[in-house]
């Protein structure tokens, strides 16, 4: 038995080690890589300046055409993330203000993520391969439940989520195979869909007193950033579409643009405009706030 | 809680501590524990079925002992009915009483009369099909005076409920575990290494092939009708790694940790995808079901001692009653029957036992007429797997249509956002090390285990799918 305790040991030094070695050849590869996500690239980048920074989730992303405002000559990236919630949203802009970046107008899309304070699971993984680099990453992830096990146990982050930053994107970033999100200043242009009339149902999401809405609206206080909060359009068969409503009570600052395109012809899928949709609503946007 | 959780890699240390430092005085309460870490392993599935557990090993046990005690013949025979009546009365009951109803009100309805089946609102017991088939071959053993009846109940409990095979198998023979059961056992630094090595092999073929095959041949089947004749091989070479590792996984798991506990089951999978025939494979696939099917219901039909026809017929009969076994759906019987098919060529020129030595590769002709026999019966293997693996017979031959007729071969991007050749290189890396390791359980012992331990280690933490998981496909037969 004494031998079989021995063996036992050092399997587990052997497991131990291991898990040390990938977390650590893993997070050096991520922490020099900067031409596969919108995360990655903040995280590697240092005191850019943007007349307009665009956040939230895909219906950010898919919707603010970011070459609309370059033509206004307005320096702007769109960094919002398909999938993400405001929990990511927030953190991105604390990791901006951490990577000295200088911000004249930040654009927030919040309507439909206003519902959850939770994580994305599939986007915030995106963030914690800094977790031991970043006090503002290991702040924003020290209140989640997991925490402990993805800060201290090693390699069990990379494991945890091992189809978004496990050993196939390792490989790939490792490889340098980039990745077209960074194109066109961050915007992502849907096709049209053409399978016909479509629709969706919101009528059991009810807008919360967001606290990473709140967070990211005193950060843009705190340094001076103009903040604009809209609501963004959905396609005109919505099931529950006076949750627009609900949001303008509870947050009468959010620029309500929901009816500005709404025809089927404009949608990928209903929460979702296709480039011609989504370059009326950015003329729009950039007719009511940017004009001058 | 299965094998490769978290909290089955708390229960197991927790056992082994139990088992060799506080129940460690004598066989009776070593039995014991395992019995109650059995009970309780079963119970974290579906507590409610842990009485039809208790139930069977009762009914067994009980009619053992009644048909070695009964002096007349009637007697014997009516206990042993009644044990196998029940059993199989429970099995159908709760794995294939739906089928039939459905079935028999489908073809009720194909001739115009209108049925309405009353179907059972039930969950299958999980392991059902082992713990029964564990049960009859020691109850048909004790009618045909192969074993004497166990009195003790306690070991008798343990051979039907001893948690490694409980859900999964493999399917044990009380002429072999039970000798093992009732002797004391003591700790054996050598076999319980052995069965380290084996259970972290059976791990890598979990977590790093099957479960990762399984992301690919998923996205390839569920969308098989806008995939190319290229992604559709792929499909099924993907589904046949997929089922291999995560069955023959189980199996390693569980013949490994049983090694820790100083228990040897029987083998079941012996490299079956290096077979040179369709019938080696059979000898190689699922070892402890093949002979049992063998030992119980082939040779009480006569086996191979009656003429050309009976042995077709009852080859016919186990490939069928096989697939059946697999689960309630017609498309598990076309796989068996396809399997028979492929047999009868073998057995009709007598050469299905051809092929029983270990294969061996030399510079010769031979040797190429050997790698193309194995690239023979595994492209074979493939294509049956694809009617396992399909939800209907329909979609199955629609996929098998497409993947001759379709005649476009370029890499093609996945659902999963994959592209399909990504995945080729770690299985021909997997199929080297097997080839290397194939006289022996698992690949890590022998020389340089140091380093390939930790080879394994790394690709059980690295390459190992987690985020994504899969149960084990054979939970569900």
């Amino acid at each position: 038995m004494k031998q079989f305790i021995l063996f036992t040991i050092k399997t587990i030094i052997i497991i131990l080690l291991l898990a040390v070695l990938l977390d650590y050849a893993y997070t050096t590869v991520y922490a020099h890589s900067n031409n596969r996500n919108k995360i990655e690239d903040v995280y590697n980048s240092k005191n850019r300046n943007y007349d307009v920074v665009i956040l939230g989730s895909s219906r950010a992303n898919n919707h603010f055409v970011s070459e609309m405002f370059e033509q206004k000559g307005l320096k702007t990236f769109n960094y919002g993330i398909s999938g993400g919630h405001l929990f990511e949203a927030d953190l991105l802009l604390k990791l901006m203000m951490e990577r000295h970046y200088k911000i004249k107008t930040v654009i927030l899309e919040a309507d439909l993520n206003l519902s959850n304070e939770k994580r994305s699971e599939t986007v915030a993984a995106n963030f914690l391969p800094y977790i031991h680099r970043s006090e503002i990453i290991k702040e924003h992830f020290s209140k989640e439940p997991d925490f402990n096990s993805l800060y201290y146990i090693p390699f069990y982050r990379y494991v945890n989520f091992d189809e978004l930053i496990g050993f196939r994107e390792f490989y790939k970033t490792l490889s340098n195979q980039s990745t077209n999100v960074l194109d066109k200043g961050g915007f992502h242009a849907l096709k049209q869909n053409k399978k016909g009339r479509m629709k969706n149902d919101i009528s059991t999401l009810k807008p919360l007193k967001n606290k990473y809405y709140e967070d990211i609206k005193a950060i843009c206080v705190a340094n001076k950033i103009n903040f604009i909060a809209v609501m963004t359009p959905m396609c005109e068969n919505t099931k529950g579409i006076d949750y627009f409503e609900k949001v303008k009570k509870a947050y009468p600052e959010i620029h309500n643009y929901e009816k500005v395109v709404t025809a089927d012809k404009y949608f990928s899928s209903c929460g979702h405009m296709n480039a011609n949709g989504a370059k009326i609503f950015t003329a729009r946007i950039l007719q009511d706030f940017f004009s001058n | 809680m299965f094998f490769n959780s978290l909290t089955f890699a708390i229960f197991l240390p927790i056992v082994f501590v139990l088992y060799w430092f506080v129940f460690n005085k004598n066989k009776t309460t070593q039995n014991t524990l395992l019995i109650i870490a059995s009970y309780y392993f079963y119970s974290c599935w579906d507590w409610r079925f842990l009485f039809l557990l208790v139930f069977s090993t009762f009914l067994d046990y009980y009619t053992g002992i009644r048909i070695e005690k009964s002096q007349k013949e009637s007697g014997r025979k009516f206990w042993f009915w009644l044990s196998i009546g029940v059993n199989l009365g429970f099995l159908g009951m709760f794995k294939y009483y739906n089928f039939f109803t459905t079935s028999f009100a489908e073809l009720a309805n194909g001739f115009g009369l209108k049925t309405s089946p009353f179907l059972l609102d039930v969950v299958l017991p999980v392991g059902i099909s082992f713990y029964t088939f564990h049960g009859l071959s020691y109850v048909i053993d004790i009618y045909y005076k192969r074993i004497k009846a166990e009195y003790n109940f306690v070991d008798y409990s343990l051979f039907v409920s001893y948690f490694p095979l409980l859900v999964a198998g493999p399917i044990e023979r009380a002429t072999h575990l039970l000798p093992e059961i009732k002797e004391k056992r003591s700790f054996n630094f050598e076999q319980a290494k052995a069965g380290i090595y084996q259970m972290l092999w059976g791990l890598v073929k979990k977590v790093v092939i099957a479960d990762t095959c399984a992301t690919y041949a998923n996205a390839i089947f569920d969308h098989y009708p806008s995939m190319n004749s290229g992604s559709l091989i792929l499909g099924a070479v993907y589904f046949a790694f997929q089922i291999y590792g995560d069955f023959s996984g189980y199996s390693d798991m569980a013949l490994g940790m049983s090694k820790l506990f100083g228990l040897e089951l029987l083998r079941n999978f012996n490299y079956p995808y290096f077979s040179r025939d369709i019938a080696e494979f059979w000898r190689r696939w699922h070892i402890s079901l093949s002979s049992w099917f063998r030992d119980y219901l082939y040779i009480p039909l006569g086996g191979s001692k009656g003429g050309m026809w009976m042995k077709i017929r009852n080859t016919f009969i186990i490939f069928l009653v096989s697939g059946f076994w697999h689960g309630a759906n017609w498309t598990y019987v076309v796989w068996g029957f396809i399997n028979a098919l492929y047999f009868l060529p073998l057995l009709l020129r007598k050469s299905n036992r051809n092929n029983i030595d270990t294969v061996v590769l030399d510079k010769s002709w031979n040797s190429v007429k050997v790698v193309a026999n194995i690239l023979l019966t595994f492209a074979l293997s493939c294509l049956a797997w694809v009617f396992f693996r399909a939800s209907t017979i329909t979609d199955a031959f629609l996929y098998l249509k497409k993947m001759f007729t379709n005649g476009v071969f370029a890499s093609q991007y996945l659902a999963n956002e994959r592209y399909n050749y990504e995945l080729l290189l770690m299985l021909l890396a997997f199929v080297a090390v097997e080839w290397n390791h194939r006289t022996k359980e698992e690949p890590i012992s022998g020389k340089y285990q140091t380093v390939k331990l930790a080879l394994c280690l790394t690709s059980i933490i690295a390459l190992g799918t987690y985020s994504d998981y899969k149960e084990f496909i054979y939970f569900q037969f």
